[in-house]
């Protein structure tokens, strides 16, 4: 996929590349070249089956883990050059980001307001206005270790916005749950794009990438297969259903 | 460094610790309760058993030839007064050992004709000594024999007694003689004996309290500092909070300093914490002090305790840090904690050691030097030059500790799992680099206490048997089995060439000579007592032992199941993670930590890098199998024959060293590389 390294588009992601030196099976390319850019106000996905690349192209993005080659920008901030800049531009949601059980869910917001550097006369504010339209008012004071799963989700996805960012990233953030708080989490990320921030969204599950991405990029061991609109990836193989849209890239024609 | 951020993410980290209730309880409350009631409770119980014991009746008979005599001299003697409380009850049983197993008696005494007496004093001969030298016992006397059953307390406490008053009669009864038969006085009149002592009752204080000191805060500061440290890296890191931590806009310099900066403050709390707990337990008479204890410390020398502690807390701090860097969860933080604990007891304990003083390249070692300066100070004697450099080199040694584990904070093996995952689901080779740490640690622990705790292994060939066939042997088979791990790679079986084999044997001797001259230098930086290196030759060459045997047990038996275990399985573990250079100084320094007594482990470290150095020049582990066995023989042999390689002089030395080196550069040359 042809990027403009040098365009304005928010997140720019060029020839990015992560390798890994495993003793047995010698050097994995786990992302091989990856490069694309996302637009103001769109969910971008990434559809991938389980070791495709997904988690490693945003756990790069995201500056915890540094990329072989390529580059990577956020709002103008290098994820290499200047991590803490990225790190500051986005928010970063995951499976595998918890939260301190020891916190109440309002203290939780409240501190990663202030790590990002959220200005201090506004962080109140913030915070109110989260725990209002993520309706845990009653639970703001109760710590996170004692709130169920689903208040748990919503004090999760509070956090990773707790500084406003533009970026959003999430990186699988249905796995494991219920039908009920997976439709909260895609309900949220509705809404973020509706408050028009860029949301990058990673997903195996065709039916969450259909209803949600305003565009998507196939991506298999490592390389991006094909990236458009859902219509535009329809237009392209002919097929109707993703899921045989998907099924066509990542084995070929039948 | 963002000052902001730290001091946001500090009071962060200091809530968390805080809301733990674990933390609070284990390092705060439980101290404060446990250590008045354990020592209460252990004051209690040693109270009731006086009071039982005096009130005891003990029941004993008298056998044998001169049991009436016996008798009269029992009866003469209980009265004095340090047996006052010996109650005593004699009974007249037929059979007196049917009646110790029936408990009716605690024990009796059997007078023995001169013959018995002399063939009992094969198997249990109460030698007497003159100063510290045994002297021979007088044969052709009559003898006394105290029978008792030792799986009773009661019995064995009275016989124990007994044992102490027929003592006294011997004592008393032999001065008889020696009166009745015309010595001028009695005996101890001959010489008026006294003790002047000089020091002040603070300097005897100060110098016993010193020694012991800085262990006794190294501990508290670790045990508090672990606390804390294990949850703080690896703890996070298992719940998924450090991920979520390090994808904000903190900076990982922060982070890592942030989370120093909790466990110190902790650390020095606690301590802090436990000291006011001893000093109200003292006040309250809970912890009873010695006669004439007294520690005399001028506010100058609380300052400069201050100044050696406050910078030793923040490197062991750091060091913890690190630690709980590289488990991978709580429980793997536990398990690496307590080497680390031995680790940083064994140089704090320096202050016992006798001649270290701190003027002296002690100050340049990190410990060691806290440990000789705080004895300086606590016995009126401080060094202030050398406090100020003690003091540096400990500060720049944890900022050099807090610089690495910031570092550690961008690795991703450190802060992400997903390839670790991995390696435990495929298990083998790669599940193998992983464990190799802990298999070891598991293995030094196992043979730590079963050598200080099994009375069986208290003999040099019970120790060795278990060490090298049940430690050594047997865990590296238990290894290579359980991860299907190549014989053929572990032990590298391949060709070596002619010239290696002859450079192993020509590299042995000179190594000997390279080392004794190696510590006749360190012994004029670090003076090392006479009696530790008596102690050391002892291990090395047990007396009382045949050569055949020696050279089996002590060369090569351990030069068979210890290249086995660490330049076989241990460097095979290793082996993609250090430098070859690292690797060799990793493998040495596990295998000097092997050895235990604190003046061995440098030796054997020494000894243990150059086999590792072998093992990595040739590919195989058979050199240095036969360097290994040499050696030691050698060194048996020169001890066997009386030869003393101390007595050479420099050009010797220096020789020698010119063909250690033409022996290593041919194994280089023709190893594996070659």
């Amino acid at each position: 996929m042809r990027v403009d390294p040098s365009g304005d588009a928010p997140v720019v992601v060029c020839n990015l590349t992560k390798t890994f030196l495993d003793e047995s099976r010698g050097t994995i390319h786990a992302v091989d070249g990856i490069s694309f850019q996302c637009r103001e106000s769109e969910v971008f996905g990434l559809l991938g089956a389980n070791g495709a690349g997904k988690t490693t192209t945003l756990r790069m993005m995201s500056t915890i883990i540094t990329p072989t080659s390529g580059s990577a920008r956020i709002l103008d901030h290098d994820i290499v050059k200047d991590p803490a800049g990225v790190r500051r531009s986005m928010g970063f949601y995951s499976a595998s980001t918890a939260l301190y059980p020891r916190l109440t869910a309002r203290e939780t917001i409240e501190f990663f307001a202030r790590i990002n550097q959220y200005p201090e006369d506004k962080v109140q504010a913030r915070v109110n206005s989260l725990i209002e339209r993520f309706g845990i008012t009653e639970y703001a004071g109760v710590r996170v270790e004692k709130l169920s799963t689903g208040m748990k989700q919503k004090v999760s996805i509070a956090r990773t916005i707790a500084h406003n960012p533009r970026i959003v990233i999430f990186d699988e953030p249905t796995i494991g749950l219920d039908v009920l708080n997976a439709l909260e989490v895609q309900k949220a990320i509705h809404e973020l794009r509706s408050d028009g921030r860029t949301v990058i969204f990673s997903t195996h599950i065709m039916s969450e990438a259909e209803k949600l991405c305003d565009r998507i990029a196939i991506i298999h061991r490592g390389r991006i297969l094909a990236c458009d609109t859902l219509a535009g990836l329809r237009e392209a193989t002919g097929l109707h259903y993703l899921e045989d849209i998907f099924l066509l890239y990542v084995r070929g024609p039948a | 460094m963002n000052w902001a951020s730290l001091k946001l993410l500090f009071k962060h980290e200091m809530r968390m610790v805080l809301r733990s209730r674990r933390t609070v309880v284990t390092s705060l409350v439980l101290p404060a309760v446990l250590m008045p009631g354990l020592i209460l409770g252990a004051r209690y119980v040693q109270r009731q058993q006086a009071i039982q014991l005096d009130q005891t009746t003990f029941h004993y008979a008298i056998t044998g030839p001169w049991a009436d005599e016996a008798r009269r001299l029992i009866e003469r003697y209980k009265t004095a007064a340090e047996f006052r409380n010996f109650n005593l009850q004699e009974e007249y049983p037929a059979n007196p050992d049917q009646a110790l197993d029936d408990r009716t008696l605690h024990f009796y005494v059997r007078t023995m004709t001169v013959s018995e007496a002399d063939l009992a004093a094969q198997d249990d001969d109460d030698t007497p000594t003159l100063g510290s030298q045994p002297v021979e016992r007088v044969t052709g006397v009559r003898g006394l024999q105290v029978v008792f059953r030792g799986s009773q307390q009661v019995a064995r406490t009275g016989a124990e007694r007994m044992v102490d008053l027929m003592r006294s009669v011997r004592r008393h009864e032999s001065y008889s003689v020696m009166t009745s038969r015309g010595f001028p006085s009695h005996p101890d009149g001959i010489l008026a004996l006294t003790a002047s002592n000089v020091a002040t009752d603070s300097q005897i204080s100060g110098s016993n309290l010193g020694r012991f000191f800085t262990v006794v805060l190294v501990v508290w500061l670790v045990a508090a500092g672990s606390i804390v440290a294990m949850d703080i890296i690896a703890g996070e890191k298992e719940r998924g909070t450090l991920e979520t931590l390090i994808t904000s806009g903190a900076g990982r310099t922060e982070i890592a300093a942030a989370k120093h900066l909790a466990i110190w403050t902790v650390g020095l709390v606690i301590t802090f914490a436990q000291v006011v707990y001893a000093l109200i337990y003292i006040r309250l008479n809970v912890i009873q002090l010695p006669d004439n204890f007294e520690i005399d410390l001028s506010a100058q020398s609380i300052a400069q305790l201050f100044v050696l502690f406050v910078p030793l807390a923040a490197a062991i701090a750091a060091a913890l840090l690190i630690v709980s860097a590289y488990a991978k969860t709580y429980k793997e933080a536990q398990l690496h904690f307590f080497p680390f604990f031995v680790g940083t007891l064994v140089p704090a304990l320096a202050a016992v050691l006798p001649g270290l003083k701190s003027r002296s390249i002690i100050s340049f070692i990190p410990l060691v030097n806290v440990s000789v300066a705080a004895r300086e100070v606590l016995t009126g004697r401080p060094d202030p030059l050398m406090i100020a450099v003690t003091a540096m080199v400990t500060s720049l040694t944890a900022a050099a500790l807090i610089r690495y584990s910031a570092k550690l904070l961008t690795r991703e093996e450190i802060v992400v799992s997903a390839q670790h995952e991995q390696a435990v689901l495929e298990g083998g080779e790669k599940l193998f680099q992983r464990r190799v740490f802990q298999w070891f640690t598991v293995m030094w622990a196992v043979t730590f206490a079963a050598v200080t705790n099994v009375p069986l292994l208290q003999s040099t060939r019970a120790q060795v048997l278990f060490n090298e066939i049940g430690i050594f042997l047997l865990g590296s088979i238990l290894m290579i089995w359980r991860y299907r791990l190549n014989p053929r790679e572990v032990l590298g079986i391949r060709r070596v060439r002619w010239q290696v084999w002859a450079a192993v044997l020509m590299a042995v001797p000179a190594a000997q000579v390279v080392a004794v001259a190696f510590f006749r230098i360190m012994n004029t930086i670090i003076p090392t007592p006479t009696e530790m290196l008596r102690e050391l030759g002892k291990q090395v060459a047990p007396s009382g032992m045949p050569l055949w045997q020696m050279i089996f047990l002590m060369a090569i038996l351990p030069a068979a199941c210890e290249e086995l275990a660490f330049r076989g399985v241990l460097l095979h573990g290793v082996r993609h993670r250090f430098h070859p250079i690292v690797r060799c100084l990793f493998v040495g320094i596990v295998f000097g930590v092997f050895h235990y007594t604190l003046f061995r482990i440098a030796p054997t470290a020494l000894l243990g890098v150059i086999l590792t150095a072998i093992a990595v020049m040739t590919g195989s582990i058979f050199p240095g199998l036969l360097f290994h066995a040499a050696n030691n023989s050698f060194a048996i042999g020169m001890d066997a024959a009386g030869i003393s390689l101390n007595r050479f002089d420099w050009g010797t030395y220096l020789a020698a060293f010119g063909v250690f080196f033409l022996s290593m550069h041919t194994i280089w040359r023709y190893g594996k590389g070659h």
